[in-house]
């Protein structure tokens, strides 16, 4: 393998790369639209249970449930009350009957109305009903016979949630690096569509040669915006290194997958099929982190899962090497092996 | 004496159970031009494929410059220059930026890509790119390419085919320059006419065997006829033809008579072309 030969051909395929309108547009307006995206939604989390209270008698037991967390605003009436869950401001509200006390003193049960939001979730729901049959046995001076003890599994995140946009990072980081995937196999597929990969392979230049510039050219390509779309959206603050050899073995692996996608597609427009095929599945476990315990178990045997879960924990929870090294390790086993893959069933192609 | 550029010992390929190349044996001498002719399917393509290592023979040998061309392929490649049919530039990029890159590939690192290019007839636009051309001058510019490495063998597949007359001349022009350099040209082509003038040797393919070789003239004095061809004027006013076959114990005979009996309009001696050689031998043209 010769350097200048290597170096000559990833320049001449990145001089092609940006002479393609289409990647060279969607390469800057893709990584602008993440940022526009990622900026424009909320930076935090509100954790706090808003709900509306009416309540013509307030008993003793129901003006001390201003806690962490819950945010009880009273109001005029409950036809007010209702009118204002109706229109979301509220994801509950409930409405105290005016002879509560009467009926608490003579033992008897008040009827309380409790509204619910259209979108209010069911747990949502069981709080609140949890809520009111816990403050009337207070009331009512017979408290619940039991203790309760709490503990947190995982990283205690109450007060600092993750907000959207920070779990939506890795799913940027996995959508840049194969947008610039297809990219690669493009030029790769027209180069054995235009036969130029014939010209190549009757002058010195090797077949390992010609896997290495490729690859060289992919790799810079993807991890070239991911990283920098990480460094901006403050991906890197925490654990940089773990990132930037989480988004590398990334683009190698996205190279790896390049290759196969040069391999199956005749002409671009197959390449763009195929690429989207790669994409929708490579993004199923990003889903996993935008919405927890939305997917199971079986998701491990997506490569990308390693990849976005690296990500995701170093840069939303500080993990360290130690806490991530075995997912760096399946990732780099899921590189070596695509990478293979994709050179093998390539250089019959190109034969 | 000039040695053996070429040298093809019992080279055999097969695609499956299609036979393309079946035993062929032939040497090329350095600085001579060998025209490869035969229709499509015949084999030839496949034959430069392995000698230009881009098919590994699945019997015989190839050797080029005294190198094996299975055994040590890149050696061979940086010592030959290959001109392919179909035109396989880089079309996003300019004339001078294609050459510059296989200039670069080929380690050379100062080369005049404008004389190059004004050797061709593209002087003028080298910095237009490649998809701005017409057919004609992308061949020129692969001809071009094909030159970078001044290459001691050059493989040139169709070099004109589908071009105006006067950009397939510009390529014969540099095909005879690269002769008097020295190289050695190994010309594949369907132009008997081209073939005849450029080439000292041809060599008949036909389904995957070489059937005839030899330089043209031998060919045509082995298998071809020479005729007089005439016009000659019959009583009542019409043309009829007649002809006279040339190297006849007969001939002056016959040629006595001719002028003595009939009155001649025309005259004119008739050589058998490649292509009637090529008929006469494998019993089809060369375009079937």
């Amino acid at each position: 393998m010769n350097l200048r030969t290597i170096v000559a051909l990833v320049r001449k395929d990145f001089s092609l790369f940006f002479r393609n309108r289409f990647f060279a547009i969607m390469t800057p307006l893709g990584i602008i639209a993440y940022l526009i995206i990622y900026f424009v939604m909320p930076s935090s989390v509100n954790e706090s249970l808003e709900i509306g209270l009416y309540a013509p008698v307030m008993p003793p037991a129901f003006e001390q449930i201003q806690d962490e967390g819950l945010e009880i605003e009273l109001v005029e009436s409950e036809e007010a009350l209702r009118e204002a869950v109706t229109e979301g401001q509220y994801m509950a509200g409930i409405a105290l009957p005016a002879d509560i006390m009467e009926k608490f003193l003579s033992g008897q049960k008040p009827h309380i109305n409790v509204y619910f939001a259209a979108d209010t979730s069911e747990e949502v729901e069981d709080v609140i009903e949890v809520l009111i049959t816990e403050l009337a046995y207070l009331q009512v001076g017979e408290p619940l016979a039991i203790e309760v003890s709490e503990e947190v599994l995982g990283p205690d995140m109450l007060g600092m949630q993750i907000p959207l946009r920070d779990r939506l990072r890795p799913l940027f980081a996995i959508f840049l690096l194969m947008v610039e995937t297809i990219g690669l196999a493009s030029l790769i597929s027209e180069e054995v569509e235009r036969r130029t990969i014939q010209a190549l392979l009757v002058t010195p230049m090797t077949m390992a040669g010609l896997f290495t510039a490729k690859g060289i050219t992919g790799v810079s390509l993807a991890f070239g915006q991911a990283a920098l779309f990480m460094a901006i959206v403050g991906g890197m603050s925490d654990q940089p290194l773990i990132i930037l050899v989480a988004l590398l073995l990334g683009a190698a692996l996205v190279t790896g997958v390049g290759f196969l996608m040069a391999s199956l597609a005749r002409d671009v427009m197959s390449v763009m099929i195929w690429g989207f095929v790669a994409l929708i599945i490579l993004l199923i476990p990003s889903f996993g982190v935008m919405f927890p315990g939305t997917i199971t178990g079986w998701v491990k045997a997506i490569p990308s899962y390693y990849l976005v879960d690296t990500v995701h924990q170093a840069a939303n929870f500080g993990a360290g090497w130690g806490d991530v090294w075995l997912n760096l390790m399946v990732l780099l086993g899921f590189v070596l092996v695509i990478v293979w893959a994709g050179v093998m069933v390539l250089r019959r192609r190109f034969r | 004496m000039a040695g053996d550029a070429i040298v093809a010992e019992e080279l055999t390929y097969w695609y499956g159970d299609l036979v393309a190349v079946d035993h062929i044996s032939f040497n090329v001498t350095e600085g001579e031009i060998l025209g490869f002719l035969g229709p499509n399917g015949a084999g030839k393509t496949t034959t430069v494929k392995m000698l230009t290592g881009q098919l590994r023979p699945k019997a015989g040998k190839a050797v080029l410059l005294g190198i094996d061309a299975a055994k040590n392929v890149k050696k061979v490649q940086g010592q030959i220059g290959v001109c392919f049919e179909d035109t396989n530039l880089y079309e996003q990029m300019s004339a001078v930026e294609n050459l510059i890159l296989f200039a670069r590939l080929f380690g050379i690192r100062q080369f005049d890509a404008d004389a190059l290019l004004t050797r061709v007839g593209l002087a003028g636009r080298e910095k237009d790119r490649v998809e701005s051309y017409s057919k004609g001058m992308k061949q020129r510019l692969m001809v071009a390419r094909s030159l970078l490495n001044r290459p001691r063998v050059l493989f040139l597949d169709e070099p004109t085919a589908g071009l105006d007359p006067t950009s397939a001349e510009s390529i014969r022009n540099v095909i005879l320059e690269e002769r008097e350099r020295g190289a050695t040209i190994f010309l594949t082509t369907h132009d008997m006419m081209e073939a005849d003038k450029l080439s000292d040797r041809v060599a008949f393919m036909n389904q995957g065997k070489i059937v005839a070789l030899d330089t043209p003239h031998n060919l045509k004095q082995q298998y071809g006829k020479r005729a007089l061809k005439a016009k000659v004027s019959t009583e009542s006013g019409e043309l009829c033809d007649r002809e006279v076959i040339l190297d006849a114990p007969e001939t002056p005979n016959a040629v006595h008579e001719l002028f003595a009996r009939e009155k001649v309009v025309t005259i004119h001696s008739e050589e058998a072309s490649l292509e009637d050689i090529f008929i006469k031998i494998t019993g089809r043209g060369l375009t079937e």
